[in-house]
């Protein structure tokens, strides 16, 4: 379910981190780009694994920011060299400083791959499938063609657009309740283009889903096979 | 942002709990001054209740060891130590084209394995052992990155 992916940014440190030590600035940093976002073709970003490098910041006159790199390594080194810099660019830099710095480090990816079985919760069921979530990603849909063969909808009377899905299998009626989790095969990933406009009543917007298959022996709720 | 590298390993679901933990993520209350954010324990709140929380490094290593005469691949090994399948219906879609590939006798041998080696999900009843099913433990494979 998980990978870990290698990535370099160079990302700026606004002036009230700067008293902080510099891994957890830009950890920090890291933290509110990265987690529990998705990019696309690699996933959800879970946790900051390591950092592996920063490199020296650099100042850009004017702004008052001051972007160095700064080898994890040395704290001293670094507060000497911050200092050094500080006072050669004394003509450009302002009490406002911020840090640039590149950094290369790990992330946490959840990225299932075609073939994963995953357990997961129902979390509705309609006449196009259903829909399960793993607690930490909802987006998993199972299309009715990848439902157990043969399998019918028990309308919900209350709720036209909802209903019980449920598998035939040797004249008995297996149904899909939500009791009890679920297993189910990883069929594909897609990553939907973010749209320019909504309307108002559209669902929120998915940066990310999960095509599941329930259709062989072993999957669907675990209370089937054990 | 650039992507050095997309795939720099592949983690299991145990070493994401390991990972998270030696965070200071944890169920009990002191969780909530610990240094993880409320998606990280969401992640955390998921393995711990899955069949990965009583794994220890050891037992993927045994599983790992023992499950090298099954010619078994990567992502399929990877499967069996995230599900932790006791039954041959359990592991049948975790094998591709596992008749083919294995006789019986050895996916009955595998089964027994992986019910041996890697440790029991606390909130499964216990699997009647029958005539037709030998659980064996999968052998657990630590795919971490360099």
């Amino acid at each position: 379910m998980f990978f870990l992916s290698l990535i370099e940014h160079t990302l700026c440190l606004p002036p009230h981190l700067l008293n902080l030590p510099l891994d957890e600035a830009i950890k920090g940093e890291l933290e509110t780009l990265f987690l529990d976002k998705v990019i696309p073709n690699l996933g959800l970003c879970i946790s900051i694994y390591d950092i592996r490098d920063i490199k020296d910041g650099f100042i850009y006159p004017g702004d008052g920011a001051s972007t160095y790199t700064v080898h994890t390594a040395s704290k001293i080194k670094h507060v000497e060299k911050w200092n050094k810099d500080f006072s050669a660019n004394k003509a450009f830099s302002t009490f406002e400083t911020e840090c640039t710095h590149w950094v290369q480090f790990r992330l946490v990816m959840f990225r299932p791959f075609v073939g994963e079985i995953i357990v997961g919760k129902l979390k509705s069921s309609d006449a196009n499938g259903l829909k399960l979530s793993i607690s930490f990603f909802d987006d998993i849909h199972i299309p009715v063609h990848l439902l157990p063969n043969p399998s019918s909808l028990m309308p919900n009377p209350e709720n036209k657009h909802q209903g019980v899905w449920s598998w035939e299998f040797q004249d008995e009626q297996y149904p899909i309740d939500g009791k009890d989790e679920i297993r189910f095969r990883v069929h594909s990933i897609s990553y939907p283009p973010i749209p320019i406009e909504q309307e108002k009543e559209a669902k929120p917007f998915a940066p990310m889903v999960i095509t599941g298959s329930l259709d062989y022996d072993g999957l669907g709720p675990i209370s089937w096979w054990v | 942002m650039k992507i050095v590298q997309a795939n720099a390993g592949a983690l299991t679901n145990f070493e994401v709990l390991d990972f998270l933990r030696s965070r200071g993520a944890s169920t009990d209350p002191t969780r909530v001054i610990a240094p993880v954010a409320p998606s990280e324990f969401k992640v955390y709140d998921y393995l711990v209740q899955s069949a990965v929380c009583n794994q220890t490094r050891e037992s993927i290593n045994e599983f790992l060891k023992r499950c090298e005469k099954y010619d078994l691949a990567n992502a399929e090994k990877l499967n069996i130590i995230n599900i932790r399948p006791s039954s041959l219906v359990e592991i049948d879609p975790i094998i591709e084209e596992c008749e083919k590939r294995m006789k019986s006798e050895d996916v009955e041998e595998l089964v027994e394995m992986v019910v041996q080696v890697l440790p029991e999900h606390p909130a499964s009843v216990g699997i009647e052992r029958g005539t037709d099913v030998d659980k064996i433990s999968p052998d657990q494979e630590l795919m971490e990155a360099n």
